[in-house]
């Protein structure tokens, strides 16, 4: 799946960079939306199926939101730490840092507020983790545990990421890593310019 | 928050009235979705304006600003969840099988 997922990413990218204009793959781009809920739908019902699951996530209660507070706390340590190394704006680094995959919006707020160099970092930098995560999902999940696959995903654990969580986690930890997506993505567009404002 | 709606159906139709026998259809069309949403995602990236220009100036300070955070992330979930979530879970696995014994 790894493999066939890598493939699937090369192949859209070369895709896009070949300027073609293909009726089915334009369509499927242009509705990628669509078939995520349909994705989404899907895997509600295998959650559905897993009779349980609920009184598990249940016996977990608050402890939910380790993951991405855990995440968020993380990560901006990693952004003090990139800017010991690359010499960058602390406020600046702790910022691209808490884009948490979240590449679009990080990048674009970025190059707003700190100009085009950190506009691109906060760019690359969170499309890195997600394609990282498409990588090593499935080597945490056997290594690791199902939440570090999480950590890895960041904010993209509710969408882009998802399908490899299905793949190669459980049915509680699909539902923990949608849970943890939404609190992520809410958190970066405040995370990113607030600590953006400090250098 | 739609998609926890969709979502949501999905689990009320996967509880209530889907059939156990399209277990396995339903597995494959999570296959299909998931690599037609990759190869989107992939479209959209070689689409954006300079992507390949970005990837080669930016590359290696970009690299510094992703592995660190993602890695740390990762390793501060680790830890936090095996002390605090994955306990119950091993106690469970645990009980289950001095049960069987």
């Amino acid at each position: 799946m790894v493999l066939m997922a890598m493939m699937a990413l090369v192949l859209g990218i070369f895709y896009g960079l070949s300027g073609m204009e293909w009726r089915l793959p334009d369509f499927l781009a242009a509705h990628s939306g669509w078939i995520l809920y349909v994705l989404m739908f899907s895997v509600g019902i295998s959650v559905g199926m897993h009779h349980g699951l609920l009184q598990k996530l249940r016996e977990h209660h608050i402890k939910i939101l380790i993951i991405p507070a855990g995440i968020i706390i993380a990560s901006a340590i990693g952004g003090v730490f990139c800017s010991w190394i690359t010499g960058y704006p602390l406020g600046q680094s702790i910022a691209a840092a808490s884009g948490l995959g979240y590449y679009s919006f990080t990048g674009v707020a970025m190059n707003q507020i700190a100009g085009p160099e950190m506009g691109g970092i906060g760019f690359l930098s969170n499309l890195m983790r997600e394609i990282f995560s498409f990588i090593v999902i499935p080597f945490a999940a056997s290594r690791l545990n199902g939440y570090a696959c999480i950590a890895s995903a960041g904010a993209t654990s509710e969408d882009t990421t998802l399908p490899m969580m299905i793949r190669y986690t459980d049915e509680e930890t699909v539902v923990l890593s949608v849970i943890n997506g939404i609190l992520c993505s809410a958190a970066v567009p405040v995370l990113v310019p607030v600590f953006c404002g400090l250098s | 928050m739609l998609l926890l709606i969709v979502m949501g159906a999905g689990v009320l139709v996967g509880s209530c009235f889907f059939p156990e026998q399209w277990k396995k259809g339903n597995h494959v069309l999570q296959t299909v979705a998931t690599l037609v949403i990759i190869f989107a995602m992939g479209v959209m990236l070689g689409r954006k304006e300079n992507f390949l220009k970005d990837l080669s100036s930016l590359g290696l300070a970009s690299f510094i600003f992703f592995v660190i955070p993602t890695v740390l992330s990762m390793l501060v979930v680790y830890s936090l969840t095996e002390k605090y979530m994955n306990k119950r879970k091993k106690q469970t696995l645990e009980k289950k099988q001095k049960q069987k014994k």
